[in-house]
């Protein structure tokens, strides 16, 4: 299986916070590489800088061979969701999915293709405003896949989702990994999540741990029975 | 062939997007299409009637003789002035003025009539309320027109009560004639004047704040995201976005100009063409300005502050109200940097003079380069997000 993500030594800072400290990993064809920890680690700032939305100060970030910090032709390669939504609040939901495919510079077929394996034929007409939180994330996953990526930075993807919306989005995030495609799946709650990847990362204090989902389990089991011992609860 | 195409189905689509996102935005949407042509008929309606007739005027008679009498019937007849009071003394002709119940007042002085049959001098006081200049203007000028005639009148009865031959003393008044002749706005048509730049002064400020939102508006949204992990060029986006924009500005415009020149009847003496093509010029500096004050701004109420701040005050320091040589010599030079200066100045030259492509052309090449100036600029900026 070959590198397609591939990040060394990067450091991030806002303000004099640091809020990544010389991080490094790589994520191979294939896998499923989450990201995991408190809210306010720095989660969405890695996602940000690997989808080329924020700039970094230190480090090199390769993404299918290329190097963001050089060129910008990785960026046909991605799929992004994100944790705030970041859909165009101004379109229906059909000219969300027409106008990204323009901006991705895909064809009508991709859209017709992503509307079904979303199920999204009855929202096509519906603002933004009326979808419900499931059908809102099924959208922003399918403007992800429009351009075929080979690389999907998803945020909190299926946090607090109906059961229909997280097993459609499920399906199709296995289906993307199984055709050779890589994935960046940053969450904050929900270790029943960690099933689904191959290796998930621990991030706190800027700095990054790497586990196997078994490994990653046991340690969270460790952190959340410390935690109730320090508050006075793990008796109860 | 294939990535021209998909570039140009992008920048559609892109296009697209942005006239949807201009109509669904009730608020903008109304603002855009009726604050410019509402603006057009209500200074029509105010400045129509070319010049104020009916300038409420006060008369103070002290004298009540036949003579003085005249005069008064000679005020009342006078074009533009009417007689609507008559106060007993100074003091109540000065509390009227003050309450603002007259704006010209005349008094006509004890032994008027016995003076003028005398053949001496005598002075009448004619006080005129400056607190508003226009309202100022007119009644001097009316006063005045009034005041000549008398006074002429009243001189050539002195020398024929001192035996000259009527025709004679007519003459002594006639030696000098000055022979007035009123260029390109003849009857002093206040409608022809003010009712186009005002109400493209609206067009333009409505203009500037919409062209202020066009890289913030984007940048500080969520879907922002979205435009850059899609990889699309900044500049395609924002030409696409752009594009509308000038396209809206003119479509805008038209109906004013169609309005001002077609059943509003105010002069045109350019070739149409000539007009529209620097309305176009003048968009696109407009615009670039505007997308230059977006892309530095922090954050969408920032950038309408800033189109506020040039939008506002630009008319009235373009030269088009108030002459830019009357202005500090600062300020004179400010107001060149502006796009707005250029245009008003521009546009009265058009409406009014038709000096040609040979004077012109300074003009179209002033705008140009403002244009390329703030555009430059924007896209030196949007790069570095």
């Amino acid at each position: 299986m070959s590198v397609v993500v591939s990040v060394e030594d990067l450091e991030q800072r806002i303000g004099s916070k640091v809020v990544l400290d010389r991080v490094s990993f790589e994520v191979s064809e294939g896998e499923c590489f989450g990201v995991f920890g408190p809210k306010g680690c720095g989660k969405s700032t890695l996602l940000h800088i690997l989808a080329g939305i924020d700039r970094f100060k230190k480090g090199k970030v390769r993404i299918c061979d290329l190097d963001i910090g050089k060129t910008e032709k990785y960026r046909a390669s991605l799929g992004l969701v994100t944790q705030r939504p970041s859909l165009f609040r101004d379109l229906r939901v059909g000219e969300n999915l027409d106008f990204i495919a323009a901006l991705k510079d895909v064809g009508r077929e991709n859209v017709l293709a992503v509307v079904d394996r979303f199920c999204l034929e009855d929202f096509l007409d519906k603002p933004l405003t009326a979808l419900y939180a499931g059908e809102f994330q099924r959208l922003s996953m399918a403007c992800a896949m429009l351009n075929d990526p080979k690389v999907l930075i998803l945020d909190e993807p299926i946090s607090r989702l109906d059961l229909e919306s997280s097993r459609v989005i499920l399906r199709e995030i296995k289906d993307f990994l199984s055709g050779g495609g890589a994935c960046v799946w940053a969450f904050s709650g929900g270790v029943g999540l960690f099933q689904h990847m191959d290796r998930v990362a621990w991030l706190e204090g800027g700095g990054i741990t790497i586990y196997s989902p078994q490994e990653a389990g046991r340690e969270w089991d460790r952190q959340v029975e410390a935690l109730s011992l320090e508050s006075g609860v793990g008796d109860v | 062939m294939k990535v021209v195409l998909g570039m140009f189905r992008q920048l559609r689509r892109i296009m697209g997007r942005e006239f949807l996102y201009l109509w669904r935005d009730s608020g903008l949407r109304r603002i855009l299409l009726l604050a410019s042509l509402l603006g057009l008929f209500l200074f029509f309606g105010i400045y129509s009637t070319q010049v104020l007739k009916d300038i409420p005027t006060a008369v103070v008679d002290l004298d009540g003789s036949a003579a003085s009498g005249e005069l008064v019937r000679s005020l009342g007849a006078a074009e533009n002035l009417k007689i609507t009071s008559y106060p007993d003394n100074y003091d109540d002709l000065q509390e009227m003025v003050k309450r603002g119940e007259t704006v010209v007042g005349v008094v006509i002085p004890e032994n008027f009539g016995k003076n003028t049959a005398l053949g001496r001098q005598t002075n009448i006081l004619v006080a005129v309320d400056t607190s508003n200049m226009v309202y100022a203007t007119n009644a001097g000028g009316a006063v005045l027109t009034t005041a000549r005639t008398m006074g002429a009148k009243a001189g050539v009865k002195t020398l024929i009560a001192k035996g000259v031959h009527p025709l004679e003393a007519a003459e002594a008044f006639q030696g000098v004639n000055f022979h007035e002749q009123a260029w390109f706005n003849p009857t002093l048509n206040y409608a022809h004047f003010m009712v186009l730049g005002l109400a493209l002064n609206i067009w333009q400020q409505c203009c500037t704040l919409t062209a202020a939102a066009n890289v913030v508006g984007e940048r500080k949204m969520s879907s922002w995201h979205q435009v850059k992990a899609s990889g699309v060029s900044k500049l395609r986006f924002f030409l696409g976005k752009s594009a509308v924009h000038i396209f809206v500005f003119m479509a805008l415009v038209l109906p004013i100009f169609a309005l001002a020149f077609g059943p509003m009847g105010l002069p045109l003496k350019s070739d149409p063409m000539m007009l529209l093509a620097f309305t176009l010029v003048f968009a696109l500096s407009l615009h670039g300005l505007g997308t230059m004050m977006s892309s530095i701004a922090k954050d969408a109420v920032d950038a309408a502050r800033f189109g506020m701040i040039i939008a506002l005050p630009s008319f009235v320091i373009s030269g088009y109200t108030w002459p830019l040589e009357a202005m500090p010599g600062i300020l004179q030079k400010l107001a060149w940097l502006l796009p707005q200066t250029w245009f008003f100045q521009g546009i009265n030259y058009l409406t009014f003079k038709n000096p040609g492509w040979g004077y012109m052309s300074q003009y179209f090449y002033a705008l140009l380069i403002i244009a390329l100036i703030c555009y430059g600029v924007s896209t030196a900026v949007v790069s570095r997000y």
